[in-house]
């Protein structure tokens, strides 16, 4: 996903400026999948939020410190929200990988299968234990199982933690964070770093 | 997972100077994580350097306006290049560590069929080793270390001046 452009920034302006305009065109992008992301059949709109989140989140990480406190919160439940997509995205390259993968080795064994076969009106049962791959499949439909179950239960805790954030003000208290000022630091210097 | 180094800003300077500064910093990690990155039993080390060189791509994203633009754009692309050499081993390492974790709780009789995808998976990760290490080559062949420095001083001059 291409990154919205920022419009105004000026290299001799100051940091916080300049950071201010960045955070609110990346807080605008990450709201902006929603609800669409709220589709667990979205998978395209929610690896999208994941990356807008991860894009908010190196911002806050690198000029949060010149703002409100607020920031300083908003950079860790922008990190536990981009964890939670990557963890969901995951599960979205892995399911069709690991079906993939079994595809591949039935259609292995079923070639196996119909050579062993040779001129025999129909398929003897027995042979499947023959089959190259004949102990491995299970494990795989164990392993689809798993995964996509594991992807129903991290796309509800994401619906829970998103509406916590709503609940919570999120978006309107950052908008107001990145507005402030953090009064000390014009004087002595911040630090950043990872939070 | 390496920590990113404290830096020290203010919201009154230019966006320039922090730029180049952190800038400098973010490059030092990424190079100081390049050591044994190609150890595949330590998994950590090149999850280190792939955090590292996203975070020092994010850091080029935010401050471009300050850089020259011809060099800004090669520079970029190569960090990305880079980053993605990175992602394309730890990729595997993470799933093959997830799968072994999964396996463990696995009756017998799933277990061969989860070692067979590990097994493809350490293929795909002996295969990213070597795309990583030849990239880790174009790397300092093409001096990015060096440009991106040059990132930074460009920065800075343009704030001196």
């Amino acid at each position: 996903m291409k990154a919205r452009r920022v419009k105004g920034l000026e290299p001799d302006a100051a940091l916080a400026d300049n950071a201010e305009r960045i955070l609110r065109v990346r807080l605008d992008e990450l709201c902006s999948f929603m609800p669409a992301a709220a589709d667990p059949t979205a998978v395209v709109a929610l690896h999208d939020m994941r990356i807008a989140a991860k894009r908010l989140r190196y911002v806050l990480e690198v000029t949060g410190p010149c703002f409100g406190p607020y920031a300083r919160n908003a950079t860790k439940m922008v990190k536990e929200l981009q964890d939670l997509l990557g963890e969901i995205h995951d599960c979205d390259v892995q399911i069709p990988e690991t079906a993939g993968f079994g595809e591949r080795l039935l259609a292995v064994d079923a070639a196996a299968l119909r050579e062993a076969a040779g001129d025999a009106a129909d398929l003897d049962p027995a042979l499947l234990k023959q089959a190259p791959h004949a102990r491995e499949h299970a494990g795989l439909a164990a392993l689809q199982a798993h995964l996509r179950a594991r992807r129903l239960l991290l796309f509800d805790r994401f619906l829970e933690l998103w509406g916590d954030y709503e609940r919570k003000g999120f978006r309107a208290r950052l908008e107001y964070a990145v507005g402030e000022r953090a009064a000390s630091a014009a004087a002595d210097g911040v630090s950043i770093g990872e939070q | 997972m390496a920590k990113a180094q404290d830096i020290d800003v203010a919201p009154d300077e230019p966006f320039r100077q922090a730029a180049a500064r952190v800038v400098r910093l973010r490059t030092a990690e990424l190079f100081d994580h390049a050591d044994g990155v190609l150890d595949t039993s330590d998994i950590e080390r090149v999850h280190d350097m792939r955090v590292a060189s996203r975070r020092l791509r994010a850091v080029l994203e935010i401050f471009a306006p300050c850089f020259p633009p011809n060099e800004f754009d090669g520079v970029l692309r190569d960090v990305k290049q880079l980053a993605d050499a990175l992602g394309a081993r730890r990729d595997p390492d993470v799933h093959i560590d997830a799968l072994t974790a999964f396996s463990k709780s696995l009756v017998a009789a799933n277990r061969p069929g989860v070692a067979r995808l590990v097994e493809d998976l350490r293929e795909r990760q002996t295969r990213g080793n070597e795309a990583l290490a030849a990239e880790l080559d174009r790397t300092a062949q093409r001096g990015l270390r060096e440009r991106l420095l040059a990132l930074a001083d460009a920065a800075d001059e343009r704030s001196a001046a």
